[in-house]
């Protein structure tokens, strides 16, 4: 039922119009499609092994700022049978090197917190998530183009975080930063 | 060709080559068919764990566009009939169908089936071991019968030609037959030609001594009768000269000794033309040649050894006088053959013939019991030619005046008036022998 129901958000999305300030009663849909491909990236991207703590230690989805989903990420995480362990989700108030994240999103909110924040991730095996609508981009940024959520994937970010993602995502991106070309 | 017609050993091979090839081909097209199926359901497999591996994200992403891609990629092969996608609730996400085949809307189970001309194989696309929904491929497969079709178009081939070599080398085999029995029949055929020309030559032969015979014969006696009146008369004339006429009768002496001489040869001619009177009583060769051995070892001389092989007992029918006149001849023949001396064999044996001895014609031979005696010297012989010619009167290759070219014909006239044969064997170098062949008195003891 999830497909179905990503595809008729996708649908929603494209007569909301353009998502430019994801308000929370007008991007809902939009916001429960990112959730979910939050869950999703997943399988797709193997981070390296010291990253987690144990082999039964939860994968972390961290959220920077404003809790956008309003709670969907959890319901996601909570129902995805796709990742190979737990899915705990953290949201953060500010950059926090110590706090351990797999997968980072950030969302609409101060330049300079921003990029500060993803200058601080460079390097480090976290997935940095940039929502859409925001100048800066993280190793996958999402977009909503063609009335349908999509993302971008700058793969030579990741790799310098030791991260590897699969070609089967990249060839669903709309655009890759390629390695080796930065 | 011995009475019952039996199988030919190549047309059996054929057909047994036939009935194995057969068999062998049976088994290969059942292993075949089998390793082509194995093989087909492999192939398909992989190609649907291929799209299965690659579309993960397409579907966990609900990404129709990329699945159509995927799942397109595939209809380059003409044996998929159909390719669908299913996500994790089993919805058709994405696919193709081509040629009447229809996509099943919703995931069927993971396995292979085999429905009629097609098969279908499905499998659980999964990501990270989490399975993300179900990709199912259909593949054409060529119908059994006709698949057996073709093989049967295959076994009815093998059998036809196989056919084709039993009855080509079958009618080979009868041309070969034929060209046997052919050979066979035109050598007989060769054979009876030089068979039927020898005849001709023996029976031509013996026409032209028939005829010389005759002719000759009828001069001789009437030349004999005329030399008979000039005899009588000049002997009258002797008488009426009276003994002081002693020049004339010298004269009278002279022609009446060339009178003697021209008897003398017209005998012979008789002789040679069966005219002579013969007196026949019962002779035993064996015996007559014994009484004639001083006699012959007189004739021929010191430098030639005599060797008598009388062997035979047999006794035949013949004037004795001219046989032995016959016997001194043949002696005196081959001691002209063997002017540096030599062995001459006079040899009597009893011989039974069935077939007619060389150069005689078959019309004139009688089978039965005979004696042989033959004269056999150590000489010179004779070519072919002059063999064939041996008793031709008048044929003789000895020089001018030595000889009249008579004995050989009178011999020849003389058996042949005997109901005898004369046969002569001679080679350049190898000596000669003449046999004359006498029939055996019936009543001999």
């Amino acid at each position: 039922m999830r497909s179905r129901l990503l595809a008729a958000v996708g649908c929603m999305i494209a007569l909301a119009g353009p998502a430019t300030a994801p308000a929370a009663a007008q991007g809902s849909l939009e916001y429960a499609v990112k959730a979910a491909y939050l869950t999703r990236f997943i399988p797709f991207i193997s981070w390296p092994d010291d990253v987690f703590a144990g082999a039964g230690a939860p994968l972390t989805i961290c959220v920077l700022g404003a809790d956008v989903f309003d709670g969907r990420l959890e319901k996601a995480a909570a129902s995805s049978k796709l990742a190979d362990r737990a899915i705990a989700v953290r949201h953060l108030k500010g950059p926090d090197a110590s706090a351990s994240c797999q997968i980072l999103f950030i969302g609409a909110g101060d330049k300079s917190l921003i990029d500060g924040t993803l200058d601080a991730m460079k390097g480090r095996p976290v997935v940095t998530v940039t929502d859409s609508g925001i100048a800066s981009r993280g190793v996958i940024s999402f977009v909503v183009a063609s009335n349908r959520v999509r993302f971008d994937i700058d793969d030579a970010l990741a790799s310098h975080g030791g991260l590897i993602i699969s070609s089967k995502l990249l060839g669903l991106a709309r655009t890759v930063q390629q390695r080796g070309q930065q | 060709m011995t009475g019952t017609r039996r199988w030919n050993p190549s047309v059996v091979m054929a057909l047994v080559a036939a009935a194995m090839l057969l068999v062998a081909g049976v088994l290969m097209a059942i292993y075949e068919e089998r390793l082509y199926s194995a093989q087909q359901v492999k192939n398909i497999r992989e190609q649907a764990q291929i799209l299965a591996a690659s579309v993960t994200a397409a579907i966990v992403f609900d990404d129709r566009r990329a699945a159509q891609e995927y799942v397109e990629a595939l209809a380059t092969n003409p044996e998929l009939q159909a390719a669908g996608v299913y996500d994790g609730e089993a919805h058709l996400l994405a696919g193709f169908s081509r040629g009447g085949a229809r996509l099943p809307s919703a995931a069927p189970g993971e396995g292979t089936v085999f429905g009629k001309g097609f098969m279908d194989v499905t499998l659980r696309a999964s990501q990270n071991g989490a399975a993300v929904g179900t990709v199912m491929l259909r593949a054409v497969t060529e119908p059994v019968e006709r698949r057996y079709a073709r093989y049967g178009g295959l076994i009815l081939l093998v059998t036809m030609g196989a056919l084709v070599i039993a009855v080509l080398s079958f009618s080979q085999n009868a041309l070969q037959r034929r060209a046997q029995q052919l050979s066979v029949v035109n050598s007989r055929l060769q054979e009876e030609m030089e068979e039927r020309r020898k005849t001709e030559e023996a029976l031509r032969q013996s026409h032209k001594m028939e005829a010389v015979g005759q002719l000759s014969g009828g001069i001789a006696h009437d030349f004999n009768n005329l030399i008979m009146i000039v005899k009588g008369n000049l002997r009258l004339l002797k008488r009426r000269l009276g003994p002081d006429a002693e020049q004339a009768g010298t004269y009278i002496a002279s022609a009446d000794e060339a009178l003697d001489r021209a008897a003398h040869l017209t005998q012979r001619i008789l002789a040679f033309s069966r005219r002579q009177p013969l007196t026949p009583q019962r002779v035993n060769l064996s015996t007559l040649a014994q009484g004639l051995s001083e006699l012959i070892r007189h004739s021929v001389g010191e430098k030639v050894e005599i060797d008598m092989q009388l062997d035979a007992q047999g006794s035949i029918l013949c004037d004795l006088n001219q046989m032995e006149n016959v016997i001194l001849n043949l002696a005196i023949n081959a001691r002209d053959a063997m002017p540096d001396g030599g062995t001459l064999t006079v040899a009597t044996r009893d011989v039974t013939l069935n077939a007619p001895p060389p150069d005689v014609e078959s019309e004139n031979f009688a089978p039965g019991a005979y004696v042989a005696l033959s004269v056999r010297d150590t000489g010179v012989g004779m070519p072919e030619d002059v063999r064939r010619r041996a008793v031709d009167p008048f044929f003789t290759t000895k020089p001018q005046g030595k000889g009249t070219g008579l004995g050989l014909s009178m011999t020849f006239g003389f058996v042949r008036q005997s109901n005898g044969y004369l046969t002569i064997d001679s080679a350049p170098g190898k000596g000669t022998t003449m046999t004359i062949l006498m029939p055996r008195d019936g009543e001999a003891a």
